[in-house]
């Protein structure tokens, strides 16, 4: 666990947490690659599918190949957004606690409840935001449902892609698709989750700059650097609450911690 | 039936068709059944020894486009062929007799040749109130296609509506019709969808029986591979101009006229199989696309439901009452989404005010220590 208290002596240039935070390796390198991944993509995805469902760019002179071009980029992008959710997906199960596959659905009583302690602060209800080191509950099922939208573009476009291609090994892998559900379904699927998407990305702009702002925690930073700002209380508790003594701050493994390292 | 003892050749010739034209036919089919060329003289040879097997074609459902088709299908048309090629025994659109004496000639072959008779249907089957839909002869067609396909050597269904069941079963599909084999389960039927079904490929498969004794390979719905393998898009002269970009925006306009691609007037092609684009029509005159109007996917499964409406690119989305497209949902729900955001700010402004001067309140009522 990568934890920085507040140091003094020169040579430091990232940013030093407060009195009383810890600075904290949250989100590890894969979690911020596959999302970069994502954004790209989709923003790439959008531009190019848009345009195959309804050409908006004249095309000009004899060279012109623009639908050709459109169609190169949305399949490789295709492709490397498959690649973001394998990549992502993997880190579901072998990642550090925040990101891990129970960070998205609530699986306890707890995080049910905090789930809806959100909610009501997003309703108006409470005077202040819950906080929370990783993903706050109703974000993670919000990802969780965007994860489920990525992968049914997948499966959906990987459909589609195969109708073009005839490919036997893509074929094999989505070829019982088509006879269940027709290919223009299919298609209406896929255009119409890209909306998804938009107003996801809408939406998820929005609250990272509302949570960075309320909580001061550098969430904002987080998604490139991978550290955020954590009170040291909050990161006691949570240690107490998973039982992990990898979690408490340096200062403080001495006071709660016995010999042989379990906590008190 | 005199004709069956004379031989092809000189039944070919009371038609006038001269060995040229037969063995101009013969290449013709070899190269829809995407056969080397050298197979034409086989076919020829296979062809002339053939004993004319008796053919039946039923028409139930049916708008009796297939059998136009195939027999206005060109200069000499296909169907003087495999007209020829069988004894053409039992077809309710040509067939001299009517009435009882025609019923009694299908009896008779069902009896007389079981198991040797090739069948042909055109149409839909009604399974709705035991099939009371569509009755010949005092039998319902579902009656009258369990007896007649079962004992046949093969069956050939044409046109979309035997296929699928076709517009008759389009939704809401008040006669529960179906095709002949949803209909008929058990069979072995060979499927050519289309609608109407293209007279050159239907005697391809026939030629391909006559010549190898067996069916051609067939895909998941059990269609001929040979002209149900491709996409219509992948083999469209306009293809060009849907790659570089440059549509038709609208009926008329100057794009149509210069012929760019239809894609977006709703064209099908790149969601339709078919060799309709090689084979084409009228003796390889034309075919849709070629005479400007965009391709509605008519050899797809079941296309009036899945590939209409056919003069846009995708369908209505279902629940949101009449015409509402995908993108006019997607567009309104996008605007809400930011709408609401813009909202939450809003909201979040008021609660930081308020929130200070809630804290200043607690504050100032705290007494001084």
């Amino acid at each position: 666990m990568k934890k920085t208290k507040r140091e003094t002596g020169a040579g430091h240039t990232w940013k030093q947490p407060e009195p009383g935070h810890v600075r904290l390796y949250v989100w590890e390198w894969p979690v911020r690659f596959s999302h970069w991944l994502l954004v790209f993509t989709i923003i790439s995805l959008s531009i190019t599918g848009y345009y195959m469902h309804a050409p908006y760019v004249v095309a000009r002179g004899r060279e012109a190949y623009v639908m050709g071009t459109m169609r190169f980029v949305h399949v490789v992008s295709g492709f490397v957004f498959f690649a973001a959710l394998i990549i992502r997906g993997v880190w579901f199960f072998i990642g550090n606690r925040w990101s891990r596959w129970d960070q998205f659905v609530p699986t306890t009583k707890k995080r049910l409840e905090q789930l809806i302690a959100v909610g009501k602060y997003y309703g108006f209800m409470a005077w202040s935001p819950v906080r929370f080191i990783g993903h706050n509950p109703m974000a993670g099922a919000a990802y969780a449902v965007v994860y489920g939208m990525v992968f049914v573009e997948i499966v959906t476009g990987l459909v589609l892609f195969s109708e073009t291609v005839h490919n036997s090994t893509l074929t094999f892998f989505v070829g019982w698709i088509p006879p269940l559900i027709d290919v223009q379904w299919l298609r209406e699927i896929h255009f119409l989750f890209m909306f998804g998407f938009w107003m996801f990305f809408i939406h998820h702009i929005y609250t990272a700059i509302l949570v960075s702002v309320e909580e001061q925690n550098g969430l904002m930073d987080s998604i490139f650097s991978g550290y955020k700002f954590i009170p040291e209380a909050e990161l006691l508790e949570e240690a107490e609450a998973s039982h992990d003594p990898e979690l408490l701050p340096d200062s403080m493994v001495v006071d709660v911690m016995d010999e042989k390292g379990a906590l008190r | 039936m005199e004709i069956a003892k004379v031989g092809l050749r000189s039944a070919l010739e009371a038609r006038e068709i001269t060995r040229r034209q037969f063995i101009e036919f013969c290449s013709a089919m070899v190269a829809t059944l995407a056969l080397p060329s050298r197979y034409t003289t086989a076919v020829a040879e296979a062809l002339e020894k053939t004993k004319r097997p008796v053919l039946v074609w039923l028409e139930f459902q049916d708008c009796a486009g297939n059998s136009e088709s195939m027999l206005r299908s060109g200069d000499p048309p296909v169907g003087d062929f495999v007209l020829e090629l069988f004894s053409w025994e039992y077809h309710e659109l040509i067939m001299a007799g009517a009435g009882k004496k025609a019923e009694e000639t299908l009896q008779r072959i069902v009896r007389d040749h079981k198991g040797e008779y090739i069948v042909v249907v055109e149409g839909a089957i009604p399974t709705a109130d035991d099939g009371v839909y569509c009755t010949i002869g005092g039998r319902t067609a579902l009656d009258i296609a369990r007896e007649v396909c079962a004992h046949a050597a093969a069956n050939i269904a044409i046109g979309a509506c035997a296929w699928d069941g076709g517009v008759v079963s389009a939704g809401p599909n008040p006669t529960g019709a179906v095709g002949l084999q949803e209909a008929v389960p058990g069979i072995k039927v060979i499927n050519l969808g289309g609608c109407p079904h293209n007279p050159a490929n239907t005697a391809a498969v026939l030629v391909h029986y006559l010549t190898f004794n067996e069916m051609p390979e067939l895909d998941q719905y059990n269609r001929p591979l040979f002209a149900y393998g491709n996409l219509i898009h992948d083999q469209c002269e306009r293809r060009a101009h849907y790659d570089a970009g440059r549509f038709v925006e609208e009926w008329g306009d100057e794009a149509h006229r210069k012929g760019w691609c239809l894609y977006k007037v709703g064209c099908k092609g790149p969601e339709a199989t078919y060799n309709c684009p090689t084979v084409r029509w009228n003796s390889g005159t034309s075919w849709p696309v070629k005479a400007g109007h965009g391709c509605i996917a008519c050899a797809s499964h079941r296309f009036w439901d899945t590939r209409s409406p056919f003069y846009d690119r995708l369908p209505s989305v279902p629940g949101f009452g009449v015409d509402v497209k995908a993108e006019e949902i997607g567009w309104i729900g996008t605007g809400v989404v930011a709408g609401a955001m813009v909202a939450q700010v809003a909201g979040n402004v008021v609660r930081d005010v308020l929130r200070a001067r809630k804290d200043q309140d607690e504050t100032d009522q705290t007494p001084d220590a």
